[in-house]
């Protein structure tokens, strides 16, 4: 039945740089807000965590370097198993990679301004759309490899499941409230089959609202 | 005024985040014929729950707990935010009053339209509850998730990566331990180099040798060459190797605007 209905503009193929221009486009913006209110940046700590480094005059040559190839993997990939990946492509390409490239050259402009960062981002989804639906027609009948898909799916989140852990450890070495509070936090968020990382966070931040972490 | 900025600013970008992720959310579910847009994990996690508007819903609560205390602590939303909170709890929406899939979940203009609603409200959300954080809770951030985030990103994921490609094989082994390593080297971080081993490896394992596996090499290569160049690797390795560096090369690297340290 499904298959009877893809049929018009939502199913079309050059729907598709639209629709990857209107989350692109968001994505970018986010950006903007994180570059100029330092919230709302759609990709992980880990990740901002490397723009902030730039940001703060460490350079910005990882983020840059991590986000294009990144990027520039996930478009390849794309077409090839249907199902375009956000969080390499979008999210960490556009939303990082570029505003790092961006950022490094001295062209603060797009980041500064919502509308050019709207804009900036439409473009440039409209961009990686159209590559997309180009190289699937003329790669999707010439090969039936998936290029790894799985392998990289299975470690992205098996990497994810190190967070969890890692915060509390980090937590313990911070201070021994905020260690106590994300010990129990995790705790209790695994009891309620909840991802661990969540509970420490949250268990670290009250105990650390009550007792400061002392700064040296 | 700044709070006004951000939900104004927030409702715009909910609003366009959320169409896309919906529209390609549903297209992943016609994919391949259709090109579909989001991840395998958001797929499978979409499949798993099909149907039940309240595990949709719950699924996508517990990750904007997640997404929230990230926000607040360090002003990034997660990846989660367009992988599972949006897809979930817009098929949540749609599946309350029709439980009938084709109808609802699979269906691209359904999900665009349910999709940007849930983006306004909880990208809005998010971004509007962080400016509100005491300090104290700041320097939990830096002081925990920030430590605990470098590690992950080196060693924890090329690590993780690195394994799972020499679980795959030995071609995929192969390439993800050279480019891995040439990647930690040039660009910082193994795990680009690595998932491109892993998109090589496969693709050989698959096909061999063909037009797409070698334009892919082609485009590996000059990927590395120019990141390389553009963080000053050459002139690092040159260096390095008490070699002196050639006027030409200092000169080709200031055209692009990078000054060479003697």
């Amino acid at each position: 039945m499904g298959e009877l209905q893809a049929k018009g503009f939502w199913y079309s193929e050059w729907a598709f740089p639209l629709f990857v221009a209107c989350l692109s486009s968001g994505i970018f913006a986010g950006t903007h807000l994180y570059y100029v209110y330092h919230v709302g940046a759609f990709n992980d700590i880990a990740i901002v965590a490397m723009l902030e480094a730039g940001i703060k005059g460490g350079g910005y040559g990882a983020a840059a370097a991590f986000g294009a190839s990144f990027l520039f993997a996930r478009v390849l990939e794309g077409p090839l198993v249907g199902i375009l990946d956000i969080g390499g492509s979008l999210q960490t390409g556009i939303g990082i990679g570029v505003p790092a490239l961006m950022l490094g050259a001295g062209f603060t402009a797009p980041l500064t301004s919502f509308p050019l960062a709207l804009t900036t981002g439409a473009l440039l989804g409209l961009i990686i759309g159209t590559v997309i639906i180009l190289i699937r027609k003329y790669t999707i009948n010439a090969s039936n490899s998936t290029f790894g898909a799985d392998v990289m799916m299975g470690a992205g989140n098996a990497a994810g499941r190190y967070l969890g852990p890692l915060i509390v450890i980090s937590a313990i070495m911070a201070s021994i409230p905020v260690g106590l509070g994300a010990t129990a936090g995790a705790a209790i968020f695994y009891y309620y089959n909840k991802p661990i990382a969540g509970g420490a966070i949250i268990g670290a931040m009250l105990l650390g609202a009550i007792f400061p972490i002392p700064t040296q | 005024m700044v709070t006004l900025m951000i939900v104004l600013k927030s409702i715009v970008i909910g609003a366009l985040v959320g169409f896309g992720v919906g529209a390609g959310a549903a297209r992943m579910f016609h994919a391949p014929n259709v090109q579909g847009m989001g991840a395998f994990r958001t797929f499978g996690e979409l499949n798993a729950c099909a149907g039940d508007p309240i595990s949709h819903f719950s699924f996508g609560l517990g990750f904007l707990f997640n997404s929230w205390a990230s926000v607040v602590g360090a002003g990034a939303l997660t990846q989660d935010v367009d992988h599972r909170v949006i897809p979930n709890w817009a098929a949540a929406v749609l599946l309350w009053r029709n439980k009938n899939v084709a109808e609802t979940l699979h269906n691209p203009k359904q999900m665009a339209i349910a999709g940007a609603a849930v983006g306004v409200v909880v990208v809005t959300l998010l971004n509007s509850t962080a400016t509100a954080i005491p300090e104290s809770m700041q320097l939990v951030a830096t002081k925990v998730l920030v430590p605990a985030a470098n590690w992950l990103i080196n060693p924890i994921m090329p690590i993780v990566f690195w394994m799972a490609a020499m679980d795959a094989g030995k071609r995929t082994g192969m390439w993800g331990t050279v480019l891995g390593g040439m990647s930690h080297l040039v660009m910082g971080n193994a795990v680009p180099g690595i998932v491109l081993g892993i998109l090589i490896g496969k693709g050989l394992d698959d096909s061999g040798w063909n037009k797409i596996t070698k334009s892919m090499f082609i485009a590996v290569i000059l990927l590395f060459v120019f990141s390389g160049f553009f963080r000053g690797f050459d002139v690092a390795l040159l260096k390095s190797m008490s070699v002196e560096i050639p006027q030409w090369l200092i000169e080709l690297h200031e055209t692009f605007g990078s000054v060479v340290k003697k």
